[in-house]
């Protein structure tokens, strides 16, 4: 008897404590009444007893069985909770690279990897913040019984789903993010010297160009405008020949206004004391002109791609 | 298929019917051991660890009416079907006669096809 007591022990170790008098008391009357059985052919050895125990099951398992684990998100849940968790993840990257952004542009010896390193640190923290706060949210929810999503689900209308799209259409909320953070972070740059006391400012080495900020300053209504229809790609999740076109148009103005900027040489002037000996301001300038043409290959490319899914789009 | 996706299906089949067979067996009152010999004799072979917590649940659920006995120099839980459950038992009977009756032409169909094209 001593392996039932054992047993059953094992049991209730796994057992919420409200429950585990009544179950094992339950679960012990069974095993008795199954041995007594077997004892009526003679006399039960150890292992006879042992062969029943493991019949039984391993002791986590049939307390798993007796009060099965509650899952911590309801499953009617899920698609909500990973909704959650993607808007909750963008917003708190699109912060960190302001954070980030002003923290580079502040220090007066800030390494591009120093920036990088302090997002990903910075963005890693929240995100484990975050993701617990969301995990548990939903978790408290789902002991209750209850379901967040429980309402949506009856009121829908077949006649208010969306048209059948191909997959391309659905706008992922990555490149939404990862958009408004660019975006963002030009701000920023841009229009640091409304933001920057006069030591951060007088403290850099390399500046732009009077010109070029100019230049920069005049463009940032269009980067306005990619934020709103950032927000309104949010809203809308699907891409309609409105957006598509919208979309064509700023990623054509960014394009244009990068290239035009990386003829606009003077790009960059020094400021107080020279680059340390490492480089020239004009070598500086040039590697960033070679820099803005590449980069003004991806909002052509974006161009070009959502120009073929307007045609795609109109003609369906 | 293979085995372990065969004893999946089985396994999947059964646990709606095992409900049946245990509300149906409970008419008259049983404890765990005696409720599973009578399963076993009636056919259905079922481990312990999915019996007992099984009678547990449609206990909480209301389904069964539950007392401890002293029998045999030993307490034992008898578990009856309560009001609640007989409603519940003659329903799920007539779906499970007319479930049975639709199976059994189905799969007859599918017999004569098979037979036919051999």
């Amino acid at each position: 008897m001593e392996l039932v007591d054992r047993y059953i022990a094992a049991v209730q170790r796994e057992l919420p404590e409200d429950k585990r008098q009544e179950i094992s008391r339950e679960l012990k009357a069974n095993i008795c009444d199954q041995l007594d059985a077997l004892a009526e052919q003679g006399e039960l050895s150890e292992s006879q007893i042992a062969a029943v125990l493991k019949q039984m099951g391993h002791p986590a398992q049939v307390a798993w069985q007796f009060v099965p684990p509650s899952p911590i998100v309801a499953n009617e849940d899920i698609s909500l909770f990973k909704y959650t968790l993607y808007m909750v993840l963008g917003v708190l990257f699109v912060l960190q690279v302001i954070g980030g952004a002003t923290q580079w542009l502040g220090a007066s010896e800030g390494s591009l990897l120093g920036f990088l390193l302090h997002i990903v640190h910075g963005f890693i923290g929240d995100a484990c913040f975050a993701f617990t706060v969301i995990v548990l949210s939903f978790w408290s929810f789902s002991i209750q019984g209850k379901s967040i999503s429980a309402g949506c689900s009856k009121d829908w209308q077949p006649q208010q789903l969306p048209k059948v799209a191909p997959s391309w259409q659905h706008i992922r909320f990555s490149d939404v993010f990862s958009d408004l953070a660019t975006y963002l972070f030009l701000l920023m740059v841009i229009w640091s010297s409304v933001w920057m006391s006069a030591e951060q400012l007088a403290a850099r080495s390399v500046i732009f160009s009077v010109n070029v900020q100019q230049l920069l300053q005049w463009f940032s209504p269009i980067i306005l405008l990619s934020i709103l229809n950032s927000f309104w790609q949010l809203r809308r999740q699907v891409w309609t020949e409105t957006l598509l076109l919208t979309n064509m148009g700023i990623n054509l103005a960014y394009a244009l206004f990068l290239v035009f900027l990386a003829f606009n040489s003077p790009l960059l002037q020094v400021q107080g004391s020279d680059l340390n000996g490492l480089f020239t301001v004009q070598q500086l300038d040039k590697w960033l002109s070679h820099a803005l043409l590449v980069t003004a290959l991806f909002p052509s490319y974006e161009c070009i791609r959502d120009l073929l899914r307007w045609r795609k789009l109109i003609a369906s | 298929m293979t085995s372990s996706q065969l004893v999946k299906m089985r396994l999947e089949l059964r646990r709606g019917v095992l409900v049946l067979a245990v509300l149906g067996l409970l008419k008259q009152p049983h404890y765990g051991y005696s409720l599973r010999k009578q399963l076993q004799d009636g056919g259905i072979d079922i481990d312990e660890g999915t019996l007992y917590p099984l009678v547990r649940r449609l206990a909480e659920q209301g389904l069964l009416d539950s007392e401890w006995r002293q029998a045999e120099g030993r307490e034992r839980r008898y578990y009856q079907l309560s009001s609640s459950g007989a409603e519940l038992l003659s329903q799920l009977t007539e779906e499970w006669q007319q479930l049975n009756g639709a199976l059994a032409f189905l799969l007859g169909q599918v017999t004569d096809e098979n037979t036919e094209e051999n």
